[in-house]
């Protein structure tokens, strides 16, 4: 029996001490907002957060985890970094196919965290783990940018008239 | 004319008898040390486990593509040709179900198998030579407790005159010693059973020490370190800036037996493979004994010898997630490809997360400026089963050219190392090669 502290909560989970998080939160716990992608951490769908910080949960054994807080992208909103990520995801509908998003925010939510304005040079290096195979690239980067700085900028949607 | 014959006669029979005085075999049946694992009243197939196990017999005599255990298949790539590891389960026709003991210790002491031919040295008998006899036929006891695989040899792919297994007779009397361990009294029994896990068989020294023109090992040069088939077998001497030496027992206990020392090293490639199939197994008693021993190899600097540097430039201007320092133009490829690939496990600080295993601060990987274990780490990644868990890397052999490794290399080498990395596109397609 191991016990994780899941978005707040205490889970108290029968696993074997090797199986990776992705598995213990989709399959034994149940919460399936977090993706298996690549399952090698080469793409990031699988992003959580541990101690606020971003890791691949496809390759963190649960034996590893110990007392560190687990947050995923069910709760990422419940942050003030979160809530603004994903209001701007929104409103810049970064979404194609969303299978990556999930990884996308949980990662764009960490970056706020630690740099509130991040340059074009700092979102390239937080986000250049986390893969788009509909190559959304430009959306997320004008998300993360209105999320940080609370100002629309070039990429809205038609619906909001405010498309530039 | 008479003269000269009897000069030739003498120098012949000089020769012969040369040959076979350095060819003697020690008459002695050995005496060893006792070893925690492997106590002297336990059941010979226990023990020979143990001691099968502590010999990493496994690793070589199994092949790599999915081969059975001990059936033999893997492949030796030398600079004079390929040769293969043989079939050791008891299987009568293509394995060693039909040697006799007698047979069997000739074999692992001295390198000449049941048909009266020699062995290459790649099976290190050169080390087992010193392994009493109750324990190579404890190791037989349990081989032969093990099912027969059915699996021919590969032939080996040597070209004249390596091909000539007599003249490893030349080679064995120039090189080789038929010699029994001979317990130091001088030392205490701890050390003496480190000497015999970490020389006849462990044998540390078929990877650590260089080797010469003949492809022996220098013992002037013991562990040293030498490079074998790409990978770096690092300096495991006493000597404080390249070796060891500065180590707490503690952290070489923690890397023998979990192939993960903090701030130090994390074993992969065929130091992953010693530690998941032989070293973490190993009675903690004996692990003891084997750090006691290495404690008093003698300091040496070896070849290219390797300089640390804990926290260089780059990486302490880093934090765990974003980087800094880096000299922007030169490391401007090698840093794109670390940011996308490495940087959510490894980190630019080198601390590492998702395991302990990707940390690389202070590792002689990232601080050799020729790159060979970083190299083969990127091209082959890294899976190995320790206790419970799996510790693993993707392979980016296929991700990457030749260019893209050489560049992440010496990024890599820069960043946590703080040196200039040597590394070509040519060396990386060679690595591939091998």
């Amino acid at each position: 029996m191991v016990t994780l502290r899941v978005n707040g909560e205490d889970r108290q989970v029968d696993v074997p001490p090797d199986m990776p998080l992705l598995w213990v939160l989709r399959d034994v716990i149940g919460l399936t907002g977090t993706k298996f992608g690549c399952g090698i951490a080469q793409c990031g769908a699988c992003t959580v957060h541990l101690d606020n910080q971003p890791v691949r949960s496809c390759q963190l054994p649960v034996s590893a985890i110990g007392d560190r807080a687990i947050t995923t992208i069910e709760a990422i909103g419940q942050t003030p970094e979160g809530a603004k990520v994903q209001q701007a995801w929104l409103a810049v509908d970064v979404v194609q196919c969303g299978y990556c998003q999930s990884g996308q925010i949980m990662a764009a939510a960490a970056l706020l965290a630690r740099v509130p304005n991040p340059t074009d040079r700092d979102i390239d290096t937080a986000m250049s783990g986390n893969i788009c195979r509909c190559a959304t690239y430009v959306r997320i980067r004008e998300a993360i940018k209105q999320a940080a700085t609370g100002q629309q900028h070039g990429l809205q949607v038609v619906v909001d008239g405010s498309a530039a | 004319m008479r003269r000269f014959l009897i000069i030739v006669v003498v120098l012949l029979a000089v020769g012969v008898g040369a040959y076979f005085f350095l060819n003697r075999t020690d008459p002695d049946d050995g005496t060893a040390p006792v070893l925690a694992g492997a106590p002297t009243n336990a059941d010979p197939v226990a023990r020979g486990e143990y001691l099968t196990t502590a010999a990493d017999c496994v690793a070589c005599h199994t092949s790599h593509d999915g081969g059975k255990p001990f059936a033999g298949g893997l492949a030796f790539k030398l600079p004079f040709g390929t040769i293969y590891s043989s079939n050791i389960t008891p299987d009568k026709e293509t394995g060693i179900g039909t040697w006799t003991d007698d047979e069997f210790v000739r074999a692992v002491r001295e390198g000449i198998r049941k048909d009266g031919k020699h062995l290459y040295p790649a099976f290190p008998y050169t080390a087992y030579t010193q392994l009493s006899r109750a324990d190579v036929l404890a190791i037989k006891a349990y081989l032969f407790s093990l099912p027969p695989v059915h699996q021919p040899e590969k032939p080996n792919e040597l070209g004249f005159p390596f091909n000539q297994r007599w003249a490893m007779g030349f080679w064995n009397a120039a090189f080789f010693r038929s010699q029994r361990f001979q317990a130091d009294a001088s030392r205490s029994p701890e050390w003496n059973a480190g000497a015999y896990l970490g020389g006849p068989l462990g044998h540390c020294a078929e990877c650590h020490t260089p080797r010469n023109f003949g492809f022996a090992l220098k013992h002037g040069e013991a562990l040293a370190g030498e490079v074998v088939q790409g990978w770096r077998a690092y300096n495991i001497t006493s000597d404080p800036t390249h070796g060891i030496g500065k180590w707490s027992d503690e952290a070489l206990t923690q890397y023998l037996r979990t192939g993960h020392a903090e701030g130090h090293a994390s074993a992969n490639g065929p130091m992953g493979e010693a530690i998941a199939y032989s070293l973490q197994h190993w009675k903690p008693e004996d692990t003891a004994a084997l750090v006691t021993w290495l404690r008093t190899v003698p300091a040496r600097e070896g070849d290219d010898p390797i300089v640390v540097d804990a926290a260089p430039k780059a990486m302490v201007a880093s934090s765990a997630v974003a980087p800094g320092g880096d000299d922007g133009k030169a490391d401007a490829e090698g840093l794109r490809l670390f940011e996308g690939a490495c940087a959510s496990c490894h980190q630019w600080n080198g601390a590492g997360q998702q395991t302990a295993y990707a940390a690389l601060a202070g590792t002689r990987g990232v601080n050799d400026p020729k790159g060979a274990n970083v190299t083969e780490a990127i091209l082959e990644g890294v899976k190995m089963r320790i206790g419970d868990n799996d510790v693993y890397m993707p392979a980016f052999g296929h991700a990457y050219s030749d260019t893209e490794v050489a560049a992440l290399a010496n990024y890599v080498i820069r960043h946590f190392g703080g040196k200039q990395g040597e590394v070509t596109p040519a060396d990386v397609a060679k690595r591939r090669a091998e």
